[in-house]
C-alpha cells in the first residue's frame, strides 16, 4: 500500500536501507523506491534522518544517485525456466508478477549537520527541490549574499525539476580556481554550444564587484564561431530555460571578427566573407618582429638548440629596427621579411667573396641557413597572416572592451600559422594582463581541439608549455583557459587536471574505458555514452559528485546554418578586393578612384601601400594610399623586391 | 506491540530466555481416517485438466497466515511464551500485482500463570498482554509446555486468518475470488461463499482407502480427482473438494507438486471443478521459490507470507547469528 502524503506535506519516494553487505556510509548510500519512480541516475534527493521536522533539527543528507539495480525475487533464473516449461512466451502468462525492487546508490553530496560526519541516516528519501539542489551543491554559499558569483551553466532537471545550476565565478574564472574543460564526441553539437551558451550566461552573470571580462575565440574548424553575432534558432522549451537561468536569450552584441588573408594579400581566409557580413572582419596580419618574438614556435623538437636561439635573439636585439652593418660593407635596417632575406643574402655572398671561415659573428653559416629557412618557411606557408612588410592589422590591444567576443578565425590558416596565431595572441594577453591594460580585467580564451594543442604524449611544445603555464598560473591574471576536445584522456594531464570546472558531453566508450573515468559508476558511464544533446555532465570545486544539467541551444547562428543563410562569397579579383579594403577604412572612397590609381601597378606594390593605409588609418585614406603607392613604387627609390624562396621539405638540405 | 511486557517480566523475576523454534511448518494434527463421499463420481476418478480452459477471474485475494514464537523467559521451569499471529489479504488486479488490502496482527504471551511466581503474575496483568492459558497437565517438562503453547500459538493463528477471511468477504467484488492457504470447512462463512477456495498443502486428513487412496496419492500432474466431499467431522461445514497435482512426483514423494482444493458444497463448484484446476496449474508460474514447499505453495499466497514476515517484529524472528553470550548492549 502506498500511502498518500498529508496535505502540504511532500511524500516520500523512497527509504534508505542499509545491510551488512551494502551499508550506508558518510559517503554513500542506498534507497528504494516503488517500481514506477520519477527519479534516475543522476537525480539529487534529500534523505531526513530521525528527529527531522517536529523534533528539531536533525540530520538532512543530499545525495545524487549515480547506480540503480532492479531485481525481483527470482532464486535462480533457471526457476524462471521451469515455472514457463521452457517456454519464454510462457513467462509472460503467469498470472502474478513477481515482487521486484528498485534499489538505487547515491552518492552523499552535503550533510547537514556537516559535523561530526556520520553514516547516512536510514530515513525516508524526498526529491529534492529548488532549494535542496541549492543547498546539495552547495550554491547557497554563492548564489546569494552581498557580493553572488553565480553563473548559470544549466537546469538539473529530474522528477519533473528543473532547478538551476550555478557555478561560482570566482571557481571558474579566477582567482580561487579557474578554467573549463569540456570533452565530448564530435558532431553532437554539444561542445561549442555549450561554450556559446556558457560565455552568453557570464557575460550577461559576471559578478560587477569583479570588473570587467572579455572572450577572445579562435575558430580552429569551420565556420563554427563565425556567426556570434547573429540570432539562432530556439524553440519555447530553449527560451523557457533562458528565462529560468535569468539569461537573455539573444546573440552576443559586440563581436568583433579577425582572420588573416588568402595567400592573394587582399581576400580574407574565412568564411565569414558574405558580402552583409565581410565588412565587419578585420584583417590579421604580422610581420617579421611579431614573428620573431615567437620564433620558438617555429622550430621544432630537432631544432632546438643553444645555436639557434643565441642567433634568433642576436636578431631581435641588434638587428631588427636598427641600422645594422653586415661587416661586409653594407649597412641594413631590418624591418620586413624581405630587409631580412637581403641582410641573409649579403652575409652568404659576403662570407663566399671574403673567403673568411664559415662564421659569421660567432654564428655558424649552418645555424644561419636554418633560421633562415625556418622564417622563410612561414612567410610562405602563412603568407596571408605574416607578410613580407611589417604589421598591419592586430587585435586590439589594451583596448579590449567589456563584454565582447573577438573571434580570431584561423580555421584555413597552415597548423604552424595557428600554432603562431594562438601562441601571440595568448603571449600578449598574459603581457597586458600582467600589466593590467589589457582593458578587462578577465579574458576568457576558447581552444577547440585541445588534444592537438596540448597533447599527453608527443614532443614538448612551445604552444603546449604555454598552455601548461595558463592552466597553472592564469587564474591569478584573469586569464581563463575554455578548452574542449574530443578525448579528455588525450590531453596533457596538467591541462586537464588544474581545470577547476569540467564538462562531459556524450562520451566514447573507449574512452570511458581510460583510467580517468575510473572513479564513474559503470550507470553514469552509461548515461554519458547515451547523452542527448544539451545536456551535460559538470564537475565543479564546490560539487562533491558530478551533476548533470541541461542546457539551452545558443542563441546564435549555428556554423553550418550560418553557411547556409549567408554563403560565403567567391574571392574578389584583386581590385575589386582593394577598393573594398579601402571602402572599409573610408566610405567616401569611390571604387573608380582606387581601380584608377592601382591600374597597370605591381600587386606587391599595392599590397604594400594597402597595408600602411591600415597600419596608420588615416583621416583621408585615399589619398594616403595614393602617396603610399607612388613612394613605393617610383623605380629609383622602391628596392626590387625579392621574394623569400620557399622551403622544399623534401631538400637535400640537412635543415 | 512494545515488548514492555518482556521488560516487564524479566524485570519481575523471569530468567531470560530464547529460544525459537521452527515455525509455520504446517498443521501438526494428524487425522484419523475420515472418509468421503463421492460426488462427481461414485468411485474416485481422475480428470486430465491440463487442456482445460482455465477460469480467469477479474481479480483474486489471497488469505494467509503466519506464527512466531520464542520463549522470553523461565517462572521457575514453567516457559513464558512470546506468540505473534499475523494474517493478511493480498489483492491481485489486473496488472498481476499483488497489493495488500487488509492484515492483522497480534501478539500474545503463553504461560501457565498458577505456575509463576505473584511478581511475574502482576507483572504480565499490568502489561496488558493478551495471555493464553497453558492447561495444567501441559506444564511440567518444558518440551511438553512449549508442544502446547504451539498449539495455542496455532490456534490463534487460525483464528485470525478466518476473522480476516470473513471480512474480506464481504468486501469481495462480483468478480472477484479469495484463495485462502488452508481448509474452508473451518469457517461457515467462507466454506459458504461460492467464489471461495481453499487450497491445502499438508495432507494429515485421511479420505479414502485402498485402491481410491492410490489413485489419490498417485495422479498423474496436471491432473484432479473426482469432486468428494468429505465426511462430516466435529464443527467442520459441509465441503466439496478434489486433489489436484501441481508438478509430477514421480522421483520426488507422493505427496510433491498434490494439493487439496476446497469449495463451496454446490452443484456448480461440480461443474467447474476442472476450469478451477486448470486456473490453479496456471498458478504455477511463477514458482514460490526459494521455499521448500514450492512445488504446492502458490506463488500469490508466497508473496503474502513474505509481506506477513517483513513485517514480524524483528525481535521475534529467529536471531541469525549463533547463541553465544552475549558481550556487548
Amino acid at each position: 500500500m502506498i500511502r498518500q502524503a498529508e496535505p502540504g506535506s511532500p511524500a516520500p519516494l523512497g527509504r534508505v536501507v542499509a545491510t551488512e553487505l551494502k551499508p550506508a556510509t558518510p559517503h554513500q548510500f542506498h534507497f528504494w523506491t516503488a517500481n514506477e519512480t520519477t527519479i534516475g541516475i543522476g537525480a539529487i534527493v534529500k534523505v531526513e534522518g530521525p528527529g527531522v521536522g517536529d523534533q528539531g533539527p536533525g540530520r538532512v543528507v543530499y545525495g545524487v544517485v549515480t547506480d540503480g539495480f532492479a531485481y525481483s525475487d527470482l532464486a535462480t533464473p533457471l526457476h524462471d525456466v521451469v515455472a514457463a516449461e521452457g517456454d519464454p512466451a510462457r513467462a509472460a502468462e503467469s498470472p502474478s508478477v513477481r515482487q521486484e525492487i528498485r534499489l538505487w546508490t547515491a552518492a552523499v553530496l552535503r550533510q547537514q549537520p556537516e559535523e561530526p560526519l556520520q553514516p547516512v541516516p536510514l530515513g525516508a528519501v524526498y526529491v529534492a527541490s529548488d532549494a535542496d539542489v541549492a543547498q546539495a551543491l552547495r550554491m547557497d554559499a554563492y548564489v546569494t549574499g552581498a557580493q553572488p558569483s553565480g553563473i548559470p551553466v544549466g537546469l538539473y532537471t529530474a522528477a519533473g525539476l528543473e532547478a538551476p545550476v550555478y557555478l561560482d565565478a570566482d571557481f571558474l574564472l579566477g582567482p580561487e580556481a579557474a578554467h573549463l574543460n569540456i570533452s565530448g564526441v564530435s558532431g553532437l553539437a554539444t561542445k561549442t554550444s555549450a561554450v556559446e551558451f556558457l560565455l552568453a550566461s557570464i557575460f550577461e552573470h559576471f559578478p560587477a564587484h569583479k570588473g570587467r571580462v572579455a572572450a577572445l575565440c579562435f575558430n580552429v574548424k569551420g565556420p563554427d564561431l563565425c556567426f556570434l553575432d547573429r540570432p539562432g534558432a530556439l524553440d519555447d522549451a530553449d527560451r523557457r530555460r533562458y528565462e529560468r537561468l535569468g539569461i537573455t536569450p539573444q546573440p552576443f552584441e559586440r563581436v568583433r571578427y579577425y582572420a588573416p588573408f588568402k595567400a592573394d594579400g587582399v581576400n580574407l581566409n574565412t568564411l565569414r566573407t558574405h558580402p552583409d557580413l565581410v565588412g565587419d572582419v578585420e584583417p590579421l596580419v604580422w610581420g617579421l618582429s611579431e614573428v620573431l618574438d615567437f620564433a620558438e614556435v617555429l622550430l621544432n623538437r630537432d631544432d632546438i638548440d643553444a645555436k639557434a636561439d643565441a642567433f634568433i635573439d642576436f636578431l631581435s636585439d641588434r638587428v631588427l629596427n636598427k641600422e645594422f652593418d653586415d661587416g661586409f660593407g653594407g649597412s641594413h635596417r631590418v624591418q620586413t621579411f624581405a630587409d631580412l632575406n637581403g641582410l641573409f643574402r649579403a652575409i652568404f655572398d659576403g662570407l663566399e667573396l671574403s673567403g673568411r671561415s664559415d662564421m659569421w659573428r660567432t654564428h655558424h653559416i649552418a645555424t644561419i641557413r636554418k633560421v633562415r629557412n625556418r622564417l622563410s618557411n612561414i612567410s610562405t606557408r602563412c603568407k596571408g597572416l605574416v607578410t613580407d612588410d611589417g604589421p598591419s592589422s592586430d587585435l586590439p590591444w589594451g583596448r579590449f572592451e567589456d563584454r565582447t567576443v573577438y573571434v580570431v578565425d584561423v580555421a584555413n590558416v597552415d597548423p604552424l600559422g595557428q600554432d603562431l596565431v594562438f601562441a601571440r595572441a595568448v603571449s600578449k594577453l598574459r603581457e597586458h594582463l600582467e600589466r593590467r591594460d589589457l582593458g578587462v580585467e578577465a579574458v576568457v580564451v576558447f581552444v577547440d581541439e585541445l588534444n592537438k594543442y596540448a597533447p599527453g604524449d608527443g614532443p614538448e611544445t612551445y604552444v603546449r608549455k604555454m598552455l601548461l603555464d595558463i592552466s597553472e598560473r592564469g587564474r591569478y591574471l584573469g586569464l581563463v583557459l575554455f578548452a574542449a576536445e574530443q578525448f579528455r584522456s588525450q590531453v596533457h594531464r596538467r591541462v586537464v587536471g588544474n581545470a577547476g570546472t569540467t564538462l562531459f558531453g556524450r562520451m566514447d566508450a573507449d574512452e570511458l574505458a581510460t583510467p580517468g573515468y575510473h572513479v564513474l559508476s559503470p550507470a553514469v558511464k552509461i548515461k554519458l555514452a547515451t547523452l542527448p544533446i544539451g545536456e551535460l555532465m559538470v564537475r565543479h570545486p564546490h560539487f562533491t559528485q558530478p551533476i548533470f544539467v541541461r542546457f539551452p541551444r545558443p542563441a546564435v547562428l549555428r556554423g553550418r546554418d550560418g553557411v547556409e543563410r549567408f554563403p560565403p562569397a567567391a574571392d574578389l579579383p584583386f581590385e575589386e578586393a582593394v577598393v573594398r579594403q579601402l571602402a572599409r577604412l573610408d566610405r567616401r572612397i569611390r571604387p573608380n578612384q582606387v581601380k584608377d590609381l592601382i591600374a597597370e601597378r605591381r600587386p606587391d606594390d599595392v599590397r604594400r601601400a594597402l597595408a600602411a593605409v591600415r597600419r596608420t588609418r588615416p583621416d583621408d585614406a585615399l589619398a594616403y594610399f595614393r602617396r603610399m603607392l607612388g613612394a613605393r613604387v617610383a623605380p629609383a627609390t622602391a628596392p626590387a623586391r625579392e621574394a623569400v624562396p620557399p622551403l622544399n621539405p623534401i631538400s637535400e638540405e640537412p635543415y | 506491540m512494545p515488548r514492555s511486557w518482556v521488560d516487564a517480566i524479566l524485570a519481575a523475576g523471569a530468567v531470560p530466555a530464547s529460544y525459537v523454534p521452527d515455525a509455520s511448518a504446517g498443521r501438526t494434527d494428524l487425522e484419523e481416517f475420515t472418509g468421503a463421499d463421492g460426488v462427481e463420481d461414485v468411485a474416485l476418478r481422475t480428470y486430465a485438466v491440463a487442456d482445460t480452459r482455465p477460469l480467469a477471474p477479474g481479480a483474486v485475494a489471497f488469505l494467509d497466515g503466519i506464527e512466531q514464537w520464542r520463549v522470553v523467559g523461565y517462572g521457575g521451569v514453567t516457559p513464558i511464551v512470546r506468540g505473534y499471529v499475523a494474517a493478511a489479504v493480498r489483492r491481485r488486479g489486473p496488472d498481476r500485482r499483488l497489493r495488500t488490502a487488509a492484515e492483522a496482527s497480534r501478539e500474545l504471551a503463553i504461560t501457565r500463570l498458577e505456575s509463576l511466581a505473584e511478581p511475574l503474575r502482576r507483572a504480565l496483568a499490568a502489561s496488558g498482554v493478551d495471555l493464553l492459558e497453558l492447561a495444567e497437565e501441559d506444564v511440567g517438562q518444558p518440551g511438553r509446555a512449549i508442544q502446547a503453547a504451539r498449539r495455542e500459538l496455532e490456534r490463534a493463528r487460525l483464528a485470525q486468518e478466518r476473522e480476516l477471511g470473513e471480512r474480506c468477504l464481504a468486501a469481495l467484488g462480483p468478480d472477484e475470488w479469495l484463495v485462502v492457504d488452508g481448509v474452508l470447512s473451518d469457517s461457515a462463512a467462507l466454506s459458504a461463499h461460492p467464489r471461495a477456495l481453499g487450497v491445502i498443502k499438508s495432507h494429515g486428513a485421511q479420505y479414502f482407502e485402498g485402491p481410491e487412496l492410490e489413485r489419490a496419492l498417485t495422479l498423474p500432474a496436471g491432473h484432479r480427482t473426482s469432486v468428494f466431499q468429505p465426511k462430516r467431522r466435529g464443527a467442520r461445514r459441509a465441503i466439496y473438494s478434489w486433489y489436484l497435482r501441481l508438478w509430477p512426483w514421480e522421483g520426488n514423494d507422493l505427496l510433491y507438486g498434490l494439493v487439496r482444493v476446497e469449495a463451496h458444497a454446490d452443484a456448480v463448484t461440480v461443474a467447474r471443478a476442472s476450469a478451477l484446476s486448470a486456473w490453479l496449474l496456471r498458478e504455477r508460474s511463477p514458482l514460490s521459490t526459494p521455499d521448500a514447499r514450492w512445488d504446492r505453495l502458490l506463488y500469490a499466497i508466497h508473496d503474502v507470507e513474505t509481506y506477513l514476515r517483513s513485517r514480524t517484529p524483528r525481535d521475534v524472528i529467529a536471531p541469525p547469528g549463533s547463541r553465544l553470550p552475549r558481550t556487548g548492549s
